[in-house]
């Protein structure tokens, strides 16, 4: 699964499954580094998701939006 | 009604009033009158028309101290009724929405005052129930119809996300209704990108506006949700939201829609077919951001520190355990070197304690055989002496005559014949010598 795959829900609940299994303690060397480095992934994932929705309500109206989507459409 | 001729509304003349204004300059018309004075005058012509049945079918009902109120509407017009409280009470049967019925009365109008707004309707003095309302049995056919195609479903097997990053909202412009959206969005931390579809959301144009807002929204890709949201209101009023083409429009709609149009009492059939339906649009923008945007950001911190912790803890761990391992044959051997080091003084001790018991056991052992050698002693005499008897009996032995050529001579029992006489009486003998008998004959 790819990050543009995913949603937020899916990878946070990857990154408590993660930590549910470091914290058992039975992962092997190689799978904890392997599970660190996807669990870093998908915070950083999340981190951008909870940012796109952070930075301030941007209000349009749909029919300036989609008179713009159209008059792109017709310059391309 | 027959009195479609109604006489003039002008007050009668009365003396001047003090502040007065003048009348639009060029205009045929009498006055100005006082509002007061021409409504009261109003009231009083509404009150002249013909008491009349009206038949319809309820809506809205509801009830004050004094009044109740209700309206009376059909496919082609409404009427706002009223009736005394007491009127109401008094019916043999309990009224309700959706109702058929038919009512008697007559035109009124209150002509409200500074404070008071004024406000027409239908006296109503009797009612007759007729049966159930055309409208909500149509309604209720249109619901099992869609139910039966399976439009209840398709909305809500859509996932709705968690964090939408693009919400659509279609609503009235300027509605309470919007700003319990924002509030609700508001509520959730959620600060990203709405797209407002502003449509009339109650008369004849919302149906087909609201369909057309929903289908353009859903063609926007980035739309990951979209919000219907309209103030509560009468069932009649929200009949917009149970047109049928809208309702099959958003069960077939890519993005899940959240409906929040009426209340718990008022549920129309955009409720049914949507993925979600909500009791008010707070709830309904609440329900499209279901994490709670600042608790997220505390959350996901947190998982990203026991991460972190967690990756170091494990590495730390084998590093620990990689040095205890590395250590481990030096510690064996000294754990073995103590070990015989310890057996060595164990085995010492053990010399030493053997040593002495050997000691003592020799000591007791040297003096049993000192006694044992004055026994010995003893014994060496017997046996000198048993051999001097030895050689004495041998002396005697006939066997060492024999073996110096004496002959012992016997009778056939080998009893022994010692004189001639016995000799001559016999008529065989037997010389013994030393190796062995010899029969022999003796002459006479």
């Amino acid at each position: 699964m790819t990050e543009s795959t995913i949603s937020y829900e899916t990878a946070c609940g990857r990154i408590e499954e993660i930590i549910r299994r470091l914290d058992s303690g039975d992962a092997g060397l190689r799978e904890t580094l392997e599970l660190c480095q996807e669990g870093r992934r998908l915070v950083e994932f999340c981190a951008g998701e909870l940012e796109a929705v952070g930075r301030g309500l941007e209000e349009l109206k749909l029919d300036e939006l989609v008179a713009r989507l159209e008059e792109g459409r017709a310059a391309a | 009604m027959s009195d479609h001729h109604e006489p003039s509304l002008s007050p009668t003349p009365t003396p001047a009033t003090s502040g007065r204004p003048d009348g639009i300059p060029g205009s045929d018309l009498t006055g100005p009158w006082p509002v007061g004075q021409y409504a009261a005058r109003l009231r009083g012509r509404l009150r002249g028309f013909s008491h009349v049945q009206v038949f319809g079918e309820v809506f809205n009902l509801r009830s004050g101290r004094a009044r109740v109120w209700f309206e009376l509407r059909d496919e082609r017009g409404a009427l706002p009724c009223s009736m005394w409280r007491g009127d109401f009470d008094a019916l043999a049967a309990p009224l309700s929405d959706g109702q058929r019925v038919v009512t008697a009365g007559g035109c009124d109008f209150y002509p409200g005052s500074r404070t008071a707004s004024p406000a027409f309707s239908f006296a109503v003095t009797e009612v007759r129930v007729a049966g159930e309302g055309d409208l909500l049995a149509q309604l209720d056919r249109l619901r099992r119809t869609l139910h039966a195609e399976g439009l209840f479903t398709p909305q809500k097997q859509l996932a709705l996300p968690a964090l939408p990053r693009c919400i659509g909202v279609v609503t009235a412009e300027g509605s309470k209704a919007r700003d319990d959206v924002l509030a609700g969005l508001r509520r959730r931390g959620w600060a990203g990108r709405l797209v407002w579809a502003f449509v009339p959301v109650q008369d004849r144009h919302a149906a087909p506006a609201v369909t057309g807002a929903l289908q353009d929204l859903a063609a926007l890709e980035e739309v990951d949700v979209v919000i219907v949201a309209r103030g509560g209101g009468s069932l009649a009023d929200l009949f917009a939201f149970c047109e049928e083409t809208l309702c099959r429009t958003v069960a077939l709609l890519r993005v899940p829609v959240i409906a929040s149009v009426g209340h718990h009492t008022d549920r129309t059939l955009i409720d049914d077919v949507a993925a979600l339906s909500c009791s008010t649009p707070t709830h309904a923008a609440e329900a499209a951001v279901p994490v709670d945007c600042g608790v997220a950001r505390q959350r996901l911190h947190s998982l990203a520190s026991r991460l972190e912790r967690q990756g170091r803890r494990a590495i730390l761990e084998r590093a620990r355990a990689l040095a205890r391992l590395a250590r481990a044959p030096a510690d064996h051997v000294d754990r073995h070197r103590a070990h015989l080091h310890q057996q060595s003084r164990e085995l010492r001790a053990s010399v030493r304690r053997t040593m002495a018991g050997e000691e003592r056991r020799a000591v007791a052992a040297a003096g049993v055989l000192a006694r044992r050698g004055s026994a010995a002693t003893v014994a060496a005499r017997r046996s000198r002496e048993l051999d001097r008897l030895r050689l004495a009996l041998g002396a005697h032995d006939p066997q060492r005559m024999l073996e110096r050529g004496y002959a012992l001579v016997e009778d056939d029992s080998g009893e022994p014949v010692s004189n001639v006489a016995d000799a001559r009486g016999r008529e065989r003998l037997m010389l013994r010598m030393s190796d062995g008998a010899l029969p022999v004959r003796p002459e006479s």
